[in-house]
This record gives structure tokens, C-alpha cells and sequence, in this order.
């Protein structure tokens, strides 16, 4: 699908600031927080203070008696509520156990929002305490306190949604322990033999915890009935259509019986694919007749959001002297919370596809705990699977005494060959942006700067790091419209999370052949857009992207026909040139694209409207790495890690609009640094979130950061919009494992657990062991 | 209980409302006067979403009580530019492509607009100190430093 932009139209290709900018620069945007419609009635949960309880008796009369109070709820009250609840949306409030500290028991409408937090001082819940099961490792033990109700279904929605690597066929024995809900294995080869032909057999086990997406804005839903049944939401989501599917399932509605809006999102990065609060607040406006509103709290987001899973990695590796690759073996362990629901395969796939390793055999489970549940965060589970492999080929090459740049090269896929679930590696840029970071002044003067640290205070060093997403896919559709002013408006149901509205625009006016200042873009909802699938999984405008250039191109025959009888021209001589369509080299013969236009909106004309349509559907992905590089100092006496200078290197197939795709790169790099460095969500034995605010769950500010140095790499995808790759997630992965490298170049220490913090940094100087097995 | 009488300045207008005794600045901005700029990211002054100026000084709103204000002149980000007549600061955070989700936009935007009050010609250094009680998860604040720093020596020239 790559083609040449047409003829001297500004579109694809121009960094250009996002329309909703002055918009959104003077506070006039609308998130779902800012909706006030007439009656509107606040809703606030009661939340279980134990992560695993079973709930004796919910006594709701003082707080349905409170002046103001319009509705309280509990599980008694919701005929639609079942058992084996599959997913966090299905348990819309907890039954008679409560599984996680944070889980709704009962939900409150008022007229203020302090008559609903003062409703809930009032509910009475006796619960008795039950064993709660919190360290994932000992969950998975025979005996641990059981999370799901047994016969409980995984749910593997997610990963078919999010990652399309998931497909692939897997094999795993039947789960023996009551908390593991998936399991999983890749095996080629013979790894037992491959090691006991190594010469160096490295074996670490790495650990990267819950972590949550951290959007700025929580999570927040308004809903109303009208008389006949019909459900409005005002959602803050990554695709309203999926939000409408899992909202009619849970309340047993149909879909058309739901509109979905997708409101202005404030931050979603895969923690705002699921439907979570959307059904009780559903519920609430049925019971009350009203519109009610609801908003979580920070505390609510961090407590009882959908977190990122913990994720705990044994690898194993054998390798000759030489450098060369012998085996694998692998046990992921994903910490997945109360709920079943991860990516388990990404892992497996990354571990043992990105170098060709002859032999190997990776297994994985999902494991449940008393815990929230997670969801995707951004590239699930690639940040945490790189930080160990990457890691672990940095100190292969470390132990070796090869150099590493050199060493990931040697044995880095290339396209065609077989990923861990067998299916070929599609034209990729891992090769371009590991040649290109290595040709970094800030890499090639490594030893300097490492130098130069020997007379300071800190010790100093560099690392790097290369990883990457596959890309999902979902099939979606897009319509392009000439007004009669001869513009072009371009509809998708595409919620737009990152600036992809105008890199869709871009395309739309590349492949008609008008300006972007002629097309105008909307997002429509589920009553009026074609389907759409999420924001999601690196592919809006490798999917949407390519819907709305077939759209755009379906357009432009349409226009190119009428223009053709008017013209009595044949199609084949007409172009388009500056809002006219022409007879190529006869510019005054020639009619107006607002001619057409109007053509095809007149009182008895004969000429139909131009309606482009286009719902493709995907096989092929696009997969696109990063490679990022860290020049850091670390204080020897604190282990405080201070980053001087960070670059991003990326393949983004072609940049619709770098002013765009330059902000992906640098918005993942911090988050993928924040992992690095500071960000855990911490539990106390019984379950219970430690640290539940800003104050103390760490994100990186300004003052943490140097200026980011971002470099796109452009090699096209044969498949992509005008050769586009997914840009959004490739940058959130390497930092962990090249920030880990730098650690290890400046101290000669190798952290295995994020963050890494200057607590571990500064235990890891003291200790010695490099943890080498040499048989 | 009665609702308290709250008069003052709201970008340069004279204002006068009822509020309750708990409630907070920044819900007697969105809820009572329909200010909705300002956002509650934490509700704990950590983010920095809710920041308004309070005679000229940035104040997280979620941090103080509406009664608190009488007789203060508060500034949100609706008083600071207009769309059709930007201020210097939100222009080069457009032109740069700083508002990403545009959630801490409101809050940043504050947070430098005093910033640049106090010390005219920052550096990047001081510029980074100057919004680090802001949090942004989309950016990685690299855009907004360079915006905050194009509108600054503008005005200086």
C-alpha cells in the first residue's frame, strides 16, 4: 500500500500542530468530569478495606435514609449479577466475597458529591477476614487461598484485542494449582542438549511489579436512560465500541439498545480499553431516572484500577566462547490480580524471537492474587520481557568480552525468520535502529564519559537497549465526504488518544489530493461512526490509517468520474490541482471540486454525492522497534541515578506527521523511564496498597529528566498507509533494560528488579557476586 | 448547614456565589462558576492539574478551601488567553505540539505563566524546576520546556 504522495498537496509528511490545540491550551476541551447536564446526580463506591473477605451482611437502610441520597445499591439489588464473574466489568459489584481490597460492595447516587461520600459512612458491612493470597510465587502453590470461584473461565480478550501475537497457538499442560488461570509453552529444538554444549550458562531471574499507566485523567463515565430503554454513556475510552459490546453484556443489553460518546480521553494508555466503572454507573441512572456521574479518585485509580501485571522472569541461557547461541528456557510468571486477563504470550514471543536462538523452551503462566486486576499498559508485558532478555544478552556479551552492539547484531532476526510461535518475522527495522543508536556520539565516546567520572563524586556510564511490538490489528472502517465548499470531512469512530486525528486527515488529503487545511476530521460515536476498532495496540493509523486512505481514494474515483461526464473527458487525462480537477495539460478546462460538490447536493440533480467508503479488515502486521540509549551517573554512596542525556531511536515505516510521532517517542521514553526508576505499586502482607498517591506512587517530573534527543528512522512497511508503522508503543520498552546496561557500565552492578531504585542500586555495590554459572 | 457567601476576583470579574464550608477552591471554580479548565488529577496537590493563580502566585485549588479566596483575585486558565487571541505561552505550546491528552495542560500552562512572572528569561534548568509540580504522563516534557523557553525570550526581545 505504499504510494507516492499526490502531486504538491501538503499532507502526509508535515509536521503540523494538532487541530484541538487552542482548544486545548485554553481549558475550553470537555473530559467527562467537565459534563454538567440538567439533574445531574453523583455517584461514589464503597470500597472493601480486605483484599479477601467473605461479606457476612450489607445493612444500606441509614444510607438510603440520608436527605440527598437518591439510590444506594449492593449486589442484592442487581438482578443481572452472576457468579464466575469473567471479568472485573462482569463483577460489577462483589457478591458475597470480595477479592481484592479496593473491590465496590455498594454504590450510592445523590444530589452532591459530599451527601455520597457521607451516604457511604453510613453502609455497614460485616465482613469476616479470610487468607489473602498476595506474593504471586506463593499463589501459585497447591493450598493457597483460592481468588476466582472455581470454574471461572481465563479471559483472553485482551490479548486477542491488544496484541494479535496471542493467536498463535500455544501449548500447555492442564493447570494443576487453584490460582493459575493461563498457561503456556514454546519449545523448538533441544535445549537440554544446546546446554550441555555451552560453555557459559547465565541464569538470572528478573522482576518488574504492578505498575499503573498513571493517565492524568481518572477514570470517569456519565450515564442516562431515556423512557424507551436506551442507554447513553459519555465515556472516557479507547474505542467506544468495544466499551458498547462489554457494557451490553455485562447489564444483558444489546448493543443497540447503547450509545457510546467517546468524550475527550485525558490519558489512556490500555488502562482505559476495559469497561470498568461504566455498568454501576449505568445501573445508578436506571435506578434513580437520572443522569449520574462518576469519577474515581487517584486513590481509587491506584487502589482499584487496572494496574500493569507483575511480571517475574527466569531465564536461562547457554552460549559457545565464540558468542554463539546454543539455548533457552524461560518461566514468565504474570501477576494478573484478581481477574484473569493478561498478554501471557508477548512474553514468550519476545524472550525467545527477537535473537535466533537454535534451542529453547519457554513456558508461562498467569497467576491470580489478591489483587486488582490489570490490563494492558502500553507495549503489555514487551518493557518488562526486554528488561530481562536484553539484560541478559548485555551481560552474555559483558562476560564474553565481546562488544555488545556487535553481539545483538550478530544473532538479531531479520525478516522471514521464524518468531517462537512459528510464524515469520515480517519486514522489520531492528537491524537500522540498533546501526543507527551505535552510531551515536554519546555511544562511540562511552569510554570517555566513563573516564570522566573517575575524578567526580559519581561514576558514570552508558547503556543501551533494543526492542519492539509486533502491532496489532482489528478491522475497522472510514468514510471521506466532499462538501459542497469543496472539502473533505473524514469520519471514523477513532478516539483520538495521540494526535492521530490529524496524521488521519494527513492521509485523507494526501491520497484525495487536496491541502489538510481542506479536510476536516470527526470522531463520531457508536450511533454514527463506521465501526471502529481501539486506540490501541500501535495500530490506529496502521489500521484506521489505511481505512481512510482507501476511503480517500474511493473518493477521488468517484470525483474524478462525475468530473470525467462533465468534462467529457476520459478519467485516465483528468488530475486534480488546487481544488479543481483538470484535464491534464488543458488547466482552463477544468471544473471545481466545490462544483462537484454542490453537484451532488442540489434539488433534483442528476449528479450523486461523493461518499468514499472503505472497511478493511488486517492480516499482516508491521512490527516496529526502538532502540533507546542512557548516558547516566550514579551517586556510589546513594545509589541516586542521575540521567544526563537519553536519545530515542525509532522505525516508524514513514512519519505522517513527525510533530506527532516525535511526541510518542518522547512521552513512551518517560514512562518506560519512570518503570526504570521509580514506579511500583507496593502491598503490604495482607494485600493492602501501600502507597495509594502521588506523593508516594513516583512518576517522573521535569526535574528528573534531561531534554529527550529523539531520532525517526523511516523504513517503509510494505503493508502500512504510505509505508506507516505503529509509532505508540515501541518507545515505552527499552529504558528499563538500557538504564539497567548504563547501572551495570557505571558500577559494575547488575540490578535484576525495576525500579531501580538508589535502595537497590546501593545494596547491589555491596554485594559481589556476578551470578555466572560456569558448568 | 448554611452556604457561605464567597466574593472576589475570577479573571477579572467581579464575582459573587454561595459555597459550602468544605468545599474546596478548585469545586467552587468547576461546579459553581462552570470553570472547568482546571482539573482534579489527585485531589492531593501532588499533580499540579488544579493549578490557578491566587494573587498572581500558582496555588494547587484542590489544596484550599473556596472560602479561603474572599477577597483574592484568581486567575484560571479561561482568564489567561482566548482561542481566537492566545496567550504568547499556550501559542508556542500549540505550535510545538505540547498538548497531547491537553489533561495537565490547564496546570502547566499556570505553573509557567508564574514562572515567567517571577523570572523573565529562565533556563531550561530553572524552567524544569518551574513545572516539576506538574505531572504529564503524555509528553515526557520535552516539548513544554522548549515552548516555555521560545515564549520567553519572544518576550524578552
Amino acid at each position: 500500500m505504499t504510494m507516492k504522495t499526490t502531486r504538491d498537496v501538503r499532507g502526509v509528511g508535515l509536521a503540523i500542530p494538532r487541530p484541538d490545540g487552542p482548544e486545548k491550551v485554553t481549558g475550553r476541551v470537555q473530559y467527562v468530569a467537565d459534563l454538567q447536564p440538567r439533574g445531574l446526580l453523583h455517584a461514589k463506591l464503597l470500597r472493601s478495606p480486605h483484599a479477601h473477605a467473605r461479606i457476612v451482611r450489607i445493612d444500606t437502610s441509614r444510607a438510603r435514609a440520608l436527605a440527598g441520597v437518591r439510590a444506594v445499591l449492593a449486589a442484592a439489588d442487581i438482578p443481572e449479577l452472576k457468579r464466575k464473574a469473567p471479568t472485573r466489568a462482569h463483577a460489577v459489584l462483589a457478591i458475597d466475597r470480595v477479592v481484592f481490597a479496593g473491590q465496590p460492595v455498594a454504590a450510592v447516587a445523590a444530589d452532591e458529591l459530599a451527601i455520597a461520600e457521607e451516604a457511604l459512612d453510613l453502609i455497614e458491612v460485616v465482613y469476616e477476614v479470610l487468607p489473602a493470597a498476595v506474593d504471586p510465587l506463593q499463589s501459585m502453590q497447591p493450598g493457597a487461598p483460592p481468588v476466582a470461584d472455581a470454574g471461572t473461565e481465563a479471559d483472553i480478550r485482551e490479548a486477542l484485542a491488544h496484541s494479535a501475537v496471542a493467536v498463535a497457538k500455544t501449548e500447555a499442560g492442564p493447570a494443576k494449582a487453584v490460582n493459575i488461570s493461563q498457561q503456556s509453552r514454546l519449545h523448538r529444538g533441544d535445549a537440554a542438549q544446546g546446554f550441555a554444549q555451552s560453555d557459559l550458562v547465565l541464569e538470572k531471574t528478573y522482576r518488574v511489579p504492578m505498575v499503573h499507566q498513571g493517565y492524568l485523567e481518572p477514570h470517569a463515565v456519565l450515564a442516562e436512560w431515556d423512557r424507551t430503554g436506551f442507554l447513553t454513556l459519555w465515556a472516557s475510552t479507547q474505542g467506544s465500541f468495544n466499551t458498547r459490546s462489554e457494557v451490553a453484556d455485562v447489564l444483558g443489553l444489546s448493543e443497540n439498545q447503547i450509545r457510546v460518546i467517546p468524550v475527550e480521553c485525558g490519558g489512556g494508555f490500555g488502562g482505559k480499553i476495559r469497561a470498568l466503572c461504566e455498568p454501576i454507573t449505568a445501573l445508578l441512572a436506571r435506578a434513580t431516572g437520572r443522569p449520574v456521574r462518576y469519577v474515581m479518585t487517584r486513590r481509587e485509580e491506584l487502589e482499584a484500577g487496572m494496574p500493569a501485571p507483575q511480571v517475574i522472569i527466569r531465564l536461562r541461557t547457554g552460549v559457545k566462547r565464540d558468542g554463539t547461541l546454543m539455548a533457552l528456557e524461560a518461566e514468565t510468571v504474570l501477576e494478573a490480580g484478581a481477574f484473569s486477563g493478561t498478554v501471557l504470550t508477548v512474553s514468550a514471543v519476545f524472550l525467545a524471537s527477537l535473537y535466533t536462538w537454535p534451542a529453547f523452551d519457554v513456558r508461562g503462566v498467569e497467576v491470580l492474587t489478591h489483587k486488582p486486576s490489570v490490563a494492558a499498559y502500553r507495549a503489555p508485558v514487551a518493557p518488562q520481557t526486554i528488561f530481562a532478555i536484553d539484560s541478559h544478552m548485555q551481560q552474555i556479551a559483558r562476560a564474553l568480552g565481546l562488544d555488545p552492539v556487535e553481539f545483538r547484531r550478530r544473532h538479531l532476526i531479520v525478516e522471514g525468520d521464524p518468531m517462537a510461535n512459528g510464524q515469520p518475522w515480517q519486514s522489520n527495522g531492528a537491524r537500522e535502529v540498533l546501526d543507527r543508536i551505535a552510531e551515536h556520539p554519546l555511544w562511540k565516546s562511552r569510554a570517555e564519559w566513563k573516564a570522566s567520572g573517575a575524578d567526580g563524586r559519581g561514576v558514570r556510564g552508558t547503556g543501551l537497549a533494543l526492542g519492539g511490538w509486533l502491532g496489532g490489528l482489528q478491522p475497522t472502517g472510514a468514510t471521506v465526504r466532499l462538501n459542497p465548499d469543496g472539502t473533505l470531512s473524514v469520519l471514523t469512530g477513532q478516539v483520538d488518544i495521540a494526535g492521530t486525528n490529524i496524521a488521519l486527515a494527513q492521509i485523507a488529503a494526501s491520497a484525495y489530493g487536496v491541502d489538510i487545511e481542506k479536510v476536516r476530521i470527526t470522531t463520531g460515536d457508536t450511533d454514527t461512526a463506521p465501526v471502529t476498532g481501539l486506540s490501541a495496540g500501535s495500530k490506529t493509523v496502521y489500521t484506521v490509517g489505511a481505512a481512510v486512505l482507501q476511503a480517500a481514494q474511493d473518493a477521488r474515483g468517484q470525483t474524478l468520474e462525475i468530473a470525467a461526464a462533465e468534462l467529457e473527458a476520459s478519467i485516465h487525462d483528468l488530475e486534480i490541482v488546487d481544488g479543481r480537477v483538470i484535464v491534464r495539460g488543458m488547466p482552463d478546462r477544468g471544473i471545481t471540486l466545490a462544483q462537484i460538490g454542490k453537484k451532488g447536493n442540489l434539488y433534483m440533480s442528476k449528479t450523486p454525492p461523493v461518499l468514499g467508503v472503505s472497511r478493511p479488515a488486517f492480516s499482516q502486521q508491521a512490527p516496529a522497534f526502538a532502540a533507546q540509549l542512557a548516558r547516566i551517573e550514579v551517586d556510589p554512596e546513594t545509589g541516586e541515578v542521575t540521567i544526563h542525556d537519553f536519545v530515542i531511536v525509532q522505525d516508524v515505516g514513514r512519519a505522517i506527521n513527525p510533530l506527532g510521532v516525535e511526541g510518542q517517542m518522547q512521552g513512551g521514553a518517560v514512562q518506560s523511564l519512570g518503570m526504570a526508576l521509580t514506579e511500583a505499586l507496593l502491598y503490604d502482607g495482607d494485600g493492602r496498597l501501600m502507597n495509594p498517591s502521588l506523593l508516594d506512587y513516583r512518576k517522573l517530573t521535569a526535574a528528573d529528566l534531561p531534554d529527550l534527543e529523539t531520532i525517526i528512522v523511516e523504513k517503509p512497511s510494505p503493508s502500512g498507509p504510505f509505508g506507516a508503522r505503529g509509532v505508540g508503543e515501541p518507545p515505552i520498552i527499552p529504558a528499563p533494560a538500557a538504564i539497567a546496561n548504563a547501572i551495570e557500565d557505571a558500577t559494575g552492578a547488575r540490578i535484576t528488579e525495576a525500579p531501580l531504585t538508589p535502595e537497590r542500586i546501593a545494596m547491589a555495590l555491596l554485594a559481589a557476586s556476578d551470578g555466572i554459572v560456569r558448568p | 448547614m448554611p452556604k457561605h457567601p464567597l466574593s472576589c476576583t475570577v479573571n477579572d470579574e467581579a464575582v459573587q456565589t454561595l459555597v459550602q464550608p468544605w468545599e474546596t477552591l478548585l469545586e467552587a471554580l468547576r461546579e459553581r462558576l462552570g470553570l472547568t479548565g482546571p482539573k482534579e488529577g489527585c485531589g492531593t496537590g501532588d499533580c499540579g492539574a488544579c493549578t490557578i493563580h491566587l494573587d498572581g502566585k500558582p496555588v494547587a485549588s484542590c489544596l484550599m478551601l473556596a472560602v479561603q479566596a474572599g477577597g483574592r483575585a484568581i486567575r484560571t486558565i479561561e482568564g489567561l488567553g482566548r482561542p481566537d487571541a492566545l496567550h504568547p505561552l499556550q501559542a508556542a505550546f500549540v505550535r510545538h505540539g505540547a498538548p497531547q491528552c491537553g489533561f495537565c495542560i490547564p496546570g502547566v500552562l499556570m505553573a509557567a505563566a508564574a514562572l515567567l512572572a517571577e523570572n523573565p528569561r529562565p533556563t531550561h534548568e530553572e524552567i524544569r524546576y518551574g513545572i516539576a509540580g506538574n505531572l504529564c504522563r503524555c509528553t515526557g516534557y520535552t516539548t513544554m520546556i522548549t515552548a516555555i523557553s521560545e515564549a520567553a525570550a519572544a518576550a524578552a526581545r
